[in-house]
C-alpha cells in the first residue's frame, strides 16, 4: 500500500507539473480526489489495514496529501501569474479619455496668485468704484485741476456726469482712486488695502490696452517708513518673481508720494545683461511712494500720527514678466480668441 | 520727458573718474533714470529719463550737478566747476543800439532779459559745438540759431536769436494773443492763434513771436543777418502749456517752459551765450543788456526736523550726514536747535522741494534707498471679504464644469446696444472715446458674449464660455453709476444642459431653495417658451435662455445658443458653507416606478410637487422618464423607524393616483 501511495503521488505531482491551466489543475484534482478518484479509493481502503500497518500507512497518506495539495497551490499561484501577463495585447498608448475642463482667464489666475500673496501678511482685498469723481481719482491725490501731471494719464472722461463738490466723472486711470476712498471707509487706521480693480486709459498699441488692470496697496498706520515699503515690495517680487529675479527700487516722482520710487525688475530674456528688450538688464514693474502727507489730509487722516506707504502695479504687465509669456500684443487679452485662452 | 547726455559734456564741468556704466548705475539709483548708453566713437550718451517735478535736471550742467552730489556722499573724488568762470571778460561796443520793451502783464513773462550784438558773421558753428548738437540729435544750422540750441541742452535754458533789423521799429511788445491772431512759425506753418497765448509784436504790430514756442519766420536769422538779439526769458508755465494743447505742437523749449525755468539762473546763461556770440560769431555788443525782472524769485527756508529722518527712512543717519547730503545738493543749513536745521532752498529747486518731506525725499535719495534694509510689516488681525472668496469659487466651478472664462472689454459700441433694441441714450457715454466701438458702458454683459461666440464659432463648434464684470446703472446727473457684478454665459450645449450646470453650480455654492420658473418680463432676446427665471429664496437672481431666431441672426451665430444671465451679489449673499447631516436610514426604502399620461403643456414640476406633498413617508419624486405624453416617476417611500409593507404603500400610491387625476393632470398608466 505504501508504494501505491507513492505511486499515485508521483503521478499526480507529474501531472501538476505540466498542468496548463487552471482549469486543467480544476481537473485533476477532481479527478484524483473526486468521488471515484484513484486517491480517494486508496484513501478508502486504510481503515481495512490491520492495525500495525495503520499508523504507518496513515502518515504516508497524510504525507502525500499534503504534498499534492502544496503542489497545487504553488501550480496555481504560477499559472495565475502567467495569466495576468500572457491575455490579449491591448494598445496603451490610445490617447486617454479626458473630461472636458475649461479654463479659468489669464488675468484671474494672476489676480488669485497676487491677492494670495499679500493676503498673508495681513492685506485686505477691496474694490472701488471703476467710474469714478475727479475729486478721488485726482485732485484728492495732490493733482489739482490743469495740473501737467495729469497729463501722464490719458484719462476717459464721462459724458453728462458731474457733481459739484467730487467734479467731473471720468473712468478711472489708476487704482489709487481707492486711497482716499479707504481711508474714509476704515477712518483710523491701521489700514492694510489691496485693491485690484480694472483701469481705463486712452492708449491702445502691442503693450498697452484701452482697460487693464491694476493692483494696489496701501498701508497706513503708525511707525511706517521706507524700510516696511522695501520689506513688502521685496516679499512680493521674491513670491511672484521667484528668488533668480532682482529687484531695485530707484526715485522717481508722482505728486501722491513723497518720496516716490520706481521699481525694477531684472529682464527674464537677458537675465539682466542688457537687450532690445528692456533697459539695460532692468524692466520697470511700477511705481511706489510714502504717502503724501496732503493725500492722509484728505482722507482725513492725521500725517503728523500715522505714515504710510503705497504702490500701484500693472497685473497683465507683472503677469507678461513673470512667466516670460512673450504675447505679441498685450491686447490678445481682451480680444477672447478661444485657442488662446484654451492654451492656460 | 527724455533728453540725451554725453559724457564728454558732463565730464567739461564735472572732473572724475568714474566709468559710464558706474555714471548710469549711481544716476538712476539716487537721482534720474538712465535708460540706456549708448556709444558713439570715444564717447557715451546718456539717454535719461527727467521726472516731471525736476526741470532742473533738463541739462548737462544740472546733471552733472547731481551726479556730483551723490559722489560726494560716496566719498568717490569729484569737483564741480562753477557754471561760468569769472574770468571771462565781456568787450563793451561803442554803439548803443535801441530796442523799446513793452511787456502788458509781468506775470505772463517773469523775466524779460535782452541784449543786441553786432558785426556777426553767420557761419557754419566749429566743430565741437557741431559734433555736440548731433551727438543731442539737434541739427546744427549756423553760428548763431547753435548756440541757441546749444545752451538749451548745456543749461536748460532755451532762448532765441532774433535777426534785430528784422524787429521793426526796434520795439518788441509782450502781450496776450487774441483769438484768431495768427503767426508763421520758424517751420513754415501758420499757426491759428486763440486768446491768452504769450506772443511779441513789433514796431510796425507784426507778430515775430509765439514766446516759448517758437520763433517766427519773419523776425529769424538767416545767411545775412549782421545784428542779433540775443533773448532769453521765462514764461507762465501754464500758459505756455495750454496754447501747446490748444495748437496740438509741442518743442524742446515748450516743454521746458511749461515745466518751469529758474529765473536766477538766466543772467548766466545770457552771459555764456554772449560770450559765445563773440567768441563764435564774430560778434561784439552792441547795447545795453536789458533786464526786465519787477518780481525777483524770493528765495525759501524750510525748518526741518531732523527725526523725520528715522520717522519716513526707518534708520538712523547721524546728523552730520544729514547736513552733508543736503549742502552738496545746494541746501544750505544752519542748526536752529538741537534738532532742527534751517534749511535755504537753491533757486533751481524752489519749486519742487517745499515740505519737509521733500527734504527727507533728498536725504534718502542720495543715502541711496539700495543701502535702506527690508522690513516686514508687523502682523495683523483682519477679518477676510466673502464676496471675493466666493467669486474665486464660482469661478473655479465653472472651470471643472467645462467652461472658459472670457475678459471683454467694458465698452460697447452704439451698435451692440441697437442689435439688443437698448436705447443708447439711456447709459453712460465716453466722451473723449479712442474708437467707436468703445463708446457705451455696458449695461449688460449679453451683447458682448453674443458678440465674442458669433466671432469664435468659426473655430470652435462647440463652446461654453463666461465673463464676470460689472455692468453700469446710471443713476443721474450728479451720482455715480451703480456698478453691478454679473455672470454671464453662453453655451452650444442644449437648454437642459445648461440648466444642469447651473444647478450644480447652485449645489456646490450651498444654495438651497432655488427653483426655475416661467418668466413673464424677460429681454426680448430669448425664445419665451425656453426660457426660465432663476429664483433663490423667492428673489429672482437671473434668467437663463435659448437665443431666438431674430437674435441670433443680428449676431450671425449659426447655431442654437443658451445664454444664462445672473446677479452675483446674489449668488454671494445666498451661498453659504454649512454643511448638514441627514441621518442614514436604518431600515430599507420602498422604490416604485409609476407612470402617467399628462396633459400636453404640462409641467413636471407641478406634479413632483403635488406628489410629494401627499403623503409625508414619500421621501423622494426623481423623474425617470420623458416620453411625449408620458411620465415616469421614481417614488422613494421611507419610514425611519419601519420597514413599509405592502398595504401601507398601496394605500399612498393610491392616494397619488386619485390625486393626480382629481387635479386633472394625469392619468395612471396600468403596466
Amino acid at each position: 500500500m505504501q508504494e501505491q501511495f507513492i505511486s499515485i503521488k508521483n503521478e499526480v505531482l507529474a501531472q501538476i507539473f505540466s498542468a496548463q491551466s487552471i482549469d486543467e489543475l480544476e481537473n485533476i484534482k477532481t479527478i484524483y480526489f473526486g468521488k471515484n478518484g484513484n486517491l480517494t479509493k486508496l484513501l478508502k481502503e486504510i481503515p481495512k489495514l490491520p492495525k500495525e500497518s495503520k499508523p504507518l500507512v496513515g502518515k504516508i497518506a497524510n504525507d502525500v496529501i499534503c504534498a499534492i495539495n502544496n503542489a497545487f497551490e504553488e501550480k496555481k499561484l504560477l499559472l495565475s501569474k502567467s495569466v495576468n501577463t500572457k491575455s490579449e495585447w491591448f494598445d496603451i498608448t490610445l490617447p486617454g479619455i479626458k473630461p472636458k475642463i475649461g479654463h479659468l482667464h489669464l488675468i484671474t489666475q494672476a489676480i488669485s496668485e497676487i491677492t494670495k500673496i499679500f493676503e498673508s501678511i495681513g492685506f485686505n482685498r477691496v474694490s472701488y468704484p471703476e467710474v469714478e469723481w475727479d475729486w478721488y481719482a485726482f485732485e484728492s491725490l495732490n493733482m489739482p485741476k490743469n495740473h501737467p501731471a495729469r497729463d501722464e494719464w490719458e484719462t476717459f472722461f464721462i459724458e453728462n456726469l458731474k457733481n459739484t463738490k467730487y467734479g467731473i466723472g471720468v473712468l478711472t486711470p489708476h487704482t489709487s482712486s481707492g486711497q482716499v476712498r479707504e481711508m474714509e471707509r476704515v477712518k483710523t487706521p491701521p489700514i492694510r488695502m489691496l485693491n485690484i480693480a480694472k483701469c481705463y486709459r486712452r492708449q491702445s498699441d502691442i503693450s498697452h490696452a484701452p482697460m487693464f488692470y491694476q493692483f494696489e496697496g496701501l498701508v497706513i498706520e503708525r511707525g511706517i517708513n521706507i524700510t516696511h515699503l522695501k520689506g513688502t515690495l521685496d516679499y512680493f517680487a521674491r513670491e511672484y518673481f521667484g528668488p533668480k529675479r532682482k529687484t531695485r527700487i530707484r526715485p522717481f516722482h508722482f505728486q501722491f508720494t513723497e518720496p516716490s520710487f520706481e521699481i525694477d525688475i531684472t529682464c527674464d530674456n537677458c537675465s539682466g545683461k542688457g537687450c532690445r528688450l528692456c533697459k539695460e538688464g532692468w524692466l520697470e514693474l511700477g511705481g511706489a511712494g510714502m504717502v503724501h502727507p496732503s493725500v492722509l489730509k484728505n482722507g482725513k487722516i492725521d500725517p503728523e500720527i500715522y505714515t504710510g506707504f503705497a504702490f500701484g502695479w500693472g497685473v497683465e504687465r507683472v503677469l507678461m514678466m513673470k512667466s516670460g509669456l512673450k504675447l505679441p500684443d498685450l491686447r490678445m487679452l481682451y480680444t477672447n480668441d478661444l485657442r488662446f485662452l484654451e492654451q492656460f | 520727458m527724455n533728453i540725451l547726455v554725453p559724457d564728454s559734456w558732463i565730464k567739461e564741468f564735472l572732473k572724475t573718474k568714474i566709468s559710464p556704466k558706474e555714471t548710469a548705475d549711481y544716476l538712476s539709483l539716487c537721482s534720474q533714470s538712465v535708460e540706456k548708453t549708448s556709444k558713439i566713437k570715444d564717447d557715451f550718451i546718456y539717454d535719461i529719463e527727467i521726472t516731471t517735478n525736476r526741470p532742473d535736471c533738463l541739462s548737462v550742467y544740472g546733471i552733472a550737478r547731481e551726479l556730483n552730489a551723490i559722489l560726494t556722499n560716496l566719498k568717490i573724488p569729484s569737483k564741480l566747476k562753477p557754471y561760468l568762470d569769472t574770468k571771462q571778460l565781456l568787450i563793451k561796443s561803442k554803439t548803443n543800439l535801441p530796442l523799446e520793451v513793452k511787456i502788458s502783464d509781468n506775470s505772463l513773462c517773469p523775466r524779460f532779459t535782452a541784449v543786441i550784438l553786432d558785426k556777426i558773421k553767420i557761419k557754419p558753428s566749429p566743430a565741437i559745438i557741431k559734433e555736440r548738437l548731433e551727438k543731442v540729435n539737434i541739427r546744427s544750422l549756423n553760428n548763431v540759431i547753435d548756440i541757441t540750441n546749444y545752451q538749451m541742452v548745456e543749461t536748460g535754458q532755451p532762448m532765441h536769436a532774433f535777426d534785430y533789423d528784422k524787429i521793426l521799429n526796434a520795439k518788441m511788445v509782450l502781450r496776450k494773443s487774441k483769438e484768431k491772431e495768427t503767426v508763421i512759425t520758424l517751420d513754415g506753418q501758420e499757426r491759428i492763434l486763440r486768446e491768452g497765448s504769450i506772443i511779441i509784436e513789433d514796431g510796425k504790430g507784426r507778430i515775430i513771436d509765439l514766446c516759448g514756442i517758437m520763433g517766427a519766420k519773419n523776425s529769424a536769422v538767416d545767411e545775412n543777418t549782421k545784428r542779433v538779439l540775443l533773448f532769453v526769458q521765462t514764461y507762465d508755465p501754464i500758459r505756455i502749456r495750454k496754447t501747446c494743447q490748444q495748437l496740438s505742437f509741442r518743442t524742446e523749449a515748450s516743454s521746458r517752459f511749461e515745466r518751469g525755468i529758474n529765473p536766477e539762473g538766466i543772467s548766466d546763461s545770457l552771459k555764456k551765450a554772449i560770450s559765445m556770440v563773440i567768441k563764435n560769431c564774430n560778434g561784439e555788443i552792441a547795447s545795453k543788456i536789458i533786464d526786465i525782472y519787477p518780481k525777483p524769485q524770493k528765495s525759501t527756508n524750510i525748518q526741518f526736523d531732523m527725526n523725520l529722518v528715522s520717522k519716513i527712512i526707518g534708520i538712523e543717519i547721524p546728523k552730520k550726514n544729514v547736513i552733508n547730503i543736503l549742502n552738496s545738493l545746494g541746501i544750505q543749513t544752519s542748526r536752529s536747535n538741537f534738532s532742527t536745521l534751517n534749511c535755504q532752498i537753491p533757486s533751481w529747486r524752489i519749486n519742487d522741494i517745499l515740505l519737509p518731506q521733500d527734504i527727507v525725499e533728498e536725504i534718502a535719495r542720495i543715502y541711496g534707498y539700495h543701502n535702506l534694509p527690508s522690513n516686514i510689516l508687523p502682523t495683523i488681525t483682519k477679518t477676510k471679504d466673502q464676496q471675493f472668496v466666493v467669486e474665486e469659487k464660482i469661478k473655479t466651478i465653472l472651470k471643472y464644469i467645462g467652461f472658459i472664462e472670457i475678459a471683454n472689454y467694458s465698452m460697447i459700441g452704439k451698435d451692440l446696444l441697437l442689435k439688443l433694441r437698448l436705447k443708447p441714450e439711456d447709459y453712460l457715454k465716453i466722451s473723449n472715446p479712442l474708437s467707436s466701438d468703445l463708446v457705451y458702458m455696458r449695461p449688460t454683459l449679453i451683447p458682448s458674449i453674443l458678440a465674442t461666440a458669433s466671432k469664435e464659432q468659426k473655430n470652435k463648434n462647440d463652446y461654453n464660455l463666461f465673463e464676470i464684470a460689472n455692468i453700469y446703472i446710471p443713476q443721474g446727473q450728479n451720482i455715480l453709476p451703480e456698478e453691478i457684478k454679473m455672470l454671464t454665459g453662453i453655451s452650444s450645449k442644449k437648454f437642459l444642459e445648461i440648466k444642469g450646470d447651473i444647478e450644480t453650480l447652485l449645489d456646490e455654492l450651498g444654495i438651497k431653495n432655488y427653483e426655475f420658473k416661467k418668466a413673464n418680463n424677460i429681454s426680448d432676446i430669448y425664445n419665451q417658451n425656453i426660457t426660465a427665471e432663476i429664483l433663490v429664496d423667492k428673489i429672482p437672481i437671473g434668467t437663463i435662455g435659448e437665443i431666438n431666431n431674430t437674435t441670433q441672426e443680428s449676431f450671425s451665430i449659426k447655431n442654437k445658443v443658451v445664454v444664462f444671465d445672473l446677479e452675483l451679489n446674489q449668488l454671494i449673499t445666498h451661498s453659504s458653507v454649512q454643511k448638514s447631516f441627514v441621518p442614514l436610514p436604518n431600515f430599507p426604502p420602498f422604490i416604485e416606478d409609476l407612470a402617467f399620461n399628462i396633459k400636453p403643456e404640462t409641467y413636471v414640476i407641478d406634479l413632483i410637487n403635488i406628489i410629494r406633498s401627499i403623503d409625508p413617508l414619500i421621501k423622494n419624486v426623481d423623474l425617470l422618464d420623458s416620453h411625449e405624453n408620458t411620465r415616469t416617476f421614481r417614488i422613494t417611500y421611507q419610514s425611519p423607524d419601519r420597514t413599509l409593507t405592502d398595504q401601507e404603500v398601496k394605500k399612498i400610491r393610491e392616494k397619488i393616483i386619485i390625486i393626480l387625476k382629481e387635479k386633472i393632470v394625469a392619468i395612471f398608466k396600468e403596466k
